[in-house]
């Protein structure tokens, strides 16, 4: 499994009284819950911002990693998520200058909440976005105009934050072979990488039908 | 029948009544086939030694907030169960968190079952997972809406028997006898196992009758001709320019 399509899913609804739940979603039970109030233009990191369900440090790639963001998408209409690899912002604008990212309006969570459908990132980012061996990333979520705390039964699916990243995890030998696709400029997707060990195998083929001559009268077997 | 498209739908309703040890605890894993809860299989899934699986779609019940749950006169009639599946193959789990520590998986507002206008799946499990033969599979499902405390404090007095509390579906492609054994020669040799490729190695060897197909030229063959193979599909569909020198 060193090919592996993961998943993240930050959500802003937590028991009364709680704002930040760590390294899993809160348990829930009903008229006990509130969603967190999210200020506006206050950028809020998904991972270790201090509301919602949060991990407990930044998601840093190890020595033998390789992430491909391919798809983002938040809710509500209003908040706008930017990632972020090291300093670097993903979305800016055309002058150079980082913005608060893309909105619910384009990528709305899930796909065709509140009749809104994501047509222009159906396929998610492309090309998608790498990170590499030790590299830090994360993801911002900024509301354009505050959201407000939502009580009782105002909490509802339609009025929860949401912020969910699908990425692609490349470990392992995998990771050794993605190294490799950069270094030649291949597009880091499962298919080259498939592509590229399928070469391998046949090099390896193709090197076992050389010339052997002490052997030649022998049966060459896999 | 050595091919074939295979699903698995786990569901668990209510009973007209509530006792709590019938329903799973939150924030607790349980595995949709033996688990305890809700529709069961016999056994623990192991592949045989003459199967081959690959596993490309997961999807459970949608909904976050408890608070759209629907109580009438003390029977739930509606529960969002707000769950998260996690696919175990022997002991590895296939979702990590981004610090790289075992997560409760995706959720079913990602991949939702049955999945709607408003709720079209932004998951997708690809590539495939390979099961091989003789490795034991599983799916978890976690609800991180508590049932057993919402009935504690008087929320509900009973469950409805025609009230869905979670749903999880499983979609795999199930090689088995000779197919499974041409999948392996296939991962064996780095091309991927597929119902297209599977058949497509079963023809090769089938024109290769009374020929040697265990030597490296056999092989090598087969490995050029798959690529081509691929190379010709990806032109007819676009997704590779046409080139008159290939």
């Amino acid at each position: 499994m060193s090919v592996r399509r993961q998943v993240y899913e930050w959500r802003n609804i937590l028991p009364v009284g709680q704002t930040v739940s760590l390294n899993k979603p809160p348990i829930l039970k009903p008229n006990n819950v509130h969603t967190v109030a999210l200020p506006a233009n206050q950028p809020v990191d998904i991972f270790i911002g201090g509301i919602g369900n949060n991990i407990d440090i930044p998601a840093k790639l190890t020595a033998t990693q390789f992430v491909v963001i391919d798809a983002i998408a938040v809710w509500p209409e209003s908040l706008a998520a930017q990632i972020y690899v090291e300093t670097s912002r993903y979305f800016q604008d055309p002058d150079g200058t980082p913005t608060e990212g893309i909105t619910g309006r384009i990528v709305p969570f899930p796909n065709g909440h509140n009749g809104i459908i994501n047509w222009d990132y159906i396929t998610g980012l492309n090309p998608p976005l790498y990170i590499l061996p030790h590299q830090t990333w994360g993801i911002e979520v900024t509301p354009l105009e505050a959201i407000p705390e939502y009580t009782g039964n105002d909490v509802t699916d339609e009025n929860i934050s949401f912020c969910f990243v699908k990425y692609l995890l490349i470990d392992g030998a995998d990771a050794l072979v993605a190294k490799k696709l950069i270094d030649i400029g291949w597009e880091l997707t499962p298919e080259n990488i498939q592509r590229y060990k399928e070469d391998i195998v046949r090099f390896h083929l193709r090197a076992g039908l050389s010339e052997m001559d002490e052997l030649e009268g022998l049966e060459r077997r896999v | 029948m050595a091919i074939r498209r295979q699903m698995y739908e786990w569901d668990l309703y209510g009973a007209d009544g509530f006792v709590p040890a019938d329903f799973p605890d939150a924030g607790v894993e349980y595995s949709i086939f033996t688990g305890g809860f809700g529709t069961l299989v016999n056994e623990v899934n192991l592949v045989k030694e003459d199967e081959f699986i690959v596993l490309d779609k997961i999807a459970c019940s949608p909904g976050v907030s408890p608070q759209e749950s629907v109580v009438a006169g003390g029977v739930l009639t509606k529960w969002v169960p707000n769950m998260q599946i996690q696919v175990v193959i022997d002991t590895t789990g296939y979702y990590r968190d981004p610090q790289n520590i075992y997560s409760s998986g995706v959720s079913g507002m990602a991949s939702a079952y049955p999945s709607t206008l408003e709720e079209i799946p932004y998951y997708e499990l690809s590539p495939s997972i390979y099961i091989l033969p003789h490795q034991t599979w599983d799916i978890r499902y976690t609800f991180y809406n508590d049932l057993k405390t919402a009935f504690a404090e008087g929320y509900f007095t009973s469950i409805a028997d025609t009230t869905a509390l979670g749903r999880v579906w499983v979609s795999y492609t199930l090689f088995d006898g000779t197919d499974a054994f041409i999948a392996q020669k296939l991962l064996s040799i780095g091309i991927p196992v597929s119902v297209d490729s599977v058949q497509w190695f079963r023809k090769l060897l089938i024109k290769s009758r009374g020929l040697d197909t265990e030597s490296f030229d056999f092989y090598l063959k087969a490995a050029k001709a798959y690529r081509e193979n691929e190379d010709q599909k990806a032109i007819l569909t676009g997704l590779k320019p046409y080139s008159p020198k290939e």
